[in-house]
């Protein structure tokens, strides 16, 4: 409840068109806006909030977040579009799904505080369900193919903070899980850049039957000591996964995900139980103080069930 | 050249479009949308005597035109907000209206005499109406009671007070005459309407604390009809209108309905430059209309109800 103002400076609304929006899985899309701007400042881990409603309705009423899944860049390397990939399991998203080509959509970003810098070493990414998204971008700034975040590529000198990849990851590998198969959404897409992803499905049609989490639990028995562990998925999982962690001297962090109203720290809707340094829990605002906390610092429910 | 200023009781204002607390921060969060200057006043989150937590998750959930919350006035207490947003309010550049809720009377005027003390502050509105704590707020209710809490605030703190009044009456007059006679130099009607959201299959409310407030376009009928009641009963104290005001011709409703000014509120949420463009809006439409004075507006609502004559 600490108002605290890591307020997004950089944030800022506008209307931008549809470029595409195209199934990619069961239930799942890629969307396509034609933001330059936001395209140029957004940086992995952050999020963006988009109204599904066509200008001027007033159901749905509120945007929805969506985490960055990539920037698009021209022949030249300048950011010129923006991806998000969403499932739909609601009216705001069935309604984003009926969007066309050239629809304008209103979008307010970027939002949240994104990933820091890449950690030397092998990283693994554990994700479930939807939560496979953050990661595409994060693994392509991780591995130093990509910079995110420069406000006018190759002319001005990086802003603070931006995703620059100056030292990289040695590898970065996807644990992903979803419950059958149809669901797996950008498989291909992380492979091409060179994520190494491992699969696993509730109902064994595709990769590991069962949980994501014991995909990484026999990694850490076989003796993997990766950099770095980050997580996002259902809170359940996550929970899982911090709990997995923990006995390891392996940093974790999490992207978290929870109901907003706004996005940008104003309603404090999607607040969250963080543990404070002094040892109190507060609750915070995951759109501002998040959606990245160490997974330590979070109070999980005791009663969290197997996911 | 549109004259936008109003006046409310003692307070007065640049132009009629302020911003309803509890749906823009501390103001400091919506630097980077609205040039914060160029508003009529800003009214930052509800601050209350002690910290409060607020409610457990979910505290929101979105309905048909609106949204439900019970947010449960989470926040830092009075102390920290004189420290931590006092500071950086002073700065916005316009005018700023503290909104304090007290457990009971004693804790109203205890933080409205601690804020009279203060400089940069514009006003003080009451929030005597949120639905979402479960003691003390109620005395919203009670006509003879916010009476009585204005009477005490007013002799405490030298600052314009307001009292926001809560739709959730079978008549909400009494109440805004209480406010009236006890000398608040506005009402603002009206804070969210007590609600509810069912998942049916689960057998539970959505909310967790199983109710909440409705806010959003869904509402603006019941707070026109509201403001309109208050105004015909009260000509001559100031309103202020709130209820799913998104766009320019919504505040002018309101306007002529009996508001002085009036809170883009939900709106923010989910278009969050709502309330400048309402402005730059609501100066064409005037422009447009021929209206040398905002003002001139207020209260301008005729019935369309033929009197009966008696025979």
């Amino acid at each position: 409840m600490n108002a605290d103002p890591n307020a997004p400076a950089g944030a800022s609304q506008r209307l931008v068109a549809v470029r595409e929006n195209v199934a990619i899985a069961r239930d799942t899309y890629r969307l396509r806006l034609d933001d330059p701007i936001l395209a140029r400042a957004i940086l992995p881990g952050q999020f963006l909030m988009i109204r599904p409603a066509a200008e001027g309705a007033d159901d749905p009423l509120l945007g929805r977040p969506f985490a960055l899944y990539d920037v698009t860049t021209d022949a030249a390397g300048a950011p010129t579009a923006v991806d998000v990939v969403y499932l739909v399991v609601g009216r705001g998203t069935a309604a984003l799904a009926q969007r066309r080509p050239g629809e304008q959509l209103s979008v307010w970003g970027p939002l949240g505080n994104g990933f820091g810098p890449p950690p030397a070493g092998p990283v693994i990414f554990v994700a479930g369900g939807i939560g496979q998204t953050p990661f595409l971008a994060l693994g392509r700034w991780w591995l130093g193919k990509m910079s995110y975040g420069l406000q006018s590529k190759g002319l001005d000198p990086p802003c603070p903070g931006s995703a620059v990849g100056l030292s990289s990851s040695s590898s970065a590998t996807l644990l992903y899980g979803v419950r059958t198969a149809a669901l797996l959404a950008g498989v291909n897409d992380f492979r091409q850049v060179g994520i190494d992803v491992e699969i696993a499905t509730d109902d064994g049609s595709a990769g590991h039957r069962g949980f994501v989490t014991e995909l990484l639990a026999r990694r850490l028995k076989q003796g993997e000591r990766p950099a770095r562990i980050v997580g996002c998925g259902p809170s359940s999982m996550l929970a899982a996964l911090a709990r997995l962690v923990e006995p390891f001297d392996i940093p974790c962090e999490v992207s978290l995900e929870n109901h907003m109203a706004c996005g940008f720290g104003a309603c404090f809707s999607c607040v969250v139980p963080i543990r404070q340094p002094a040892g109190t829990i507060d609750l915070r605002r995951v759109c501002v103080e998040g959606p990245v906390f160490a997974a330590s610092a979070v109070e999980w429910p005791a009663s969290a069930s197997p996911h | 050249m549109v004259d936008l200023r109003v006046t409310l009781g003692r307070l007065q204002l640049k132009n009629p479009v302020l911003v309803a607390s509890g749906t823009f921060g501390y103001v400091r969060e919506m630097a980077g949308f609205v040039h914060l200057e160029r508003l009529g006043g800003v009214i930052p989150k509800t601050v209350t005597f002690r910290p409060r937590a607020g409610n457990p998750t979910p505290r929101t959930v979105e309905t048909s035109s609106g949204m439900l919350n019970a947010i449960g006035l989470d926040n830092d207490g009075i102390s920290h907000f004189r420290e931590h947003h006092l500071p950086y309010l002073r700065t916005v550049g316009t005018a700023v209206i503290a909104n304090i809720a007290g457990e009971d009377e004693d804790q109203f005027v205890a933080m409205a005499e601690l804020l009279g003390q203060e400089p940069g502050l514009a006003a003080v509105e009451l929030n005597v109406s949120c639905p979402n704590v479960s003691h003390g707020l109620d005395l919203g209710l009670d006509a003879q009671a916010v009476g009585r809490l204005v009477r005490r605030v007013k002799s405490a703190c030298p600052l314009p007070i307001i009292a926001k009044l809560t739709p959730n009456v079978s008549d909400i007059v009494p109440i805004a005459v209480a406010a009236a006679e006890a000398g608040a130099d506005a009402v603002s009607l009206i804070n969210t309407i007590k609600g509810m959201a069912v998942d049916w299959q689960r057998r539970r409310p959505v909310l967790s604390y199983d109710i909440g407030g409705l806010s959003g376009p869904a509402i603006k009928p019941v707070a026109l009809r509201m403001v309109w009641e208050v105004a015909r009963a009260l000509p001559q104290l100031a309103i202020i209108g709130i209820g799913g005001i998104a766009r320019a011709t919504d505040a002018l409703e309101f306007m002529v309905a009996g508001a002085s000014a009036i809170q883009v509120g939900t709106a923010t949420f989910y278009n969050p430059p709502a309330s400048e463009n309402l402005l730059d809006e609501l100066t064409g439409l005037l422009e447009e209309t021929g209206v040398a004075a905002v003002r001139d507006i207020i209260g301008t609502l005729r019935s369309n109800r033929v009197p009966i004559q008696p025979d």
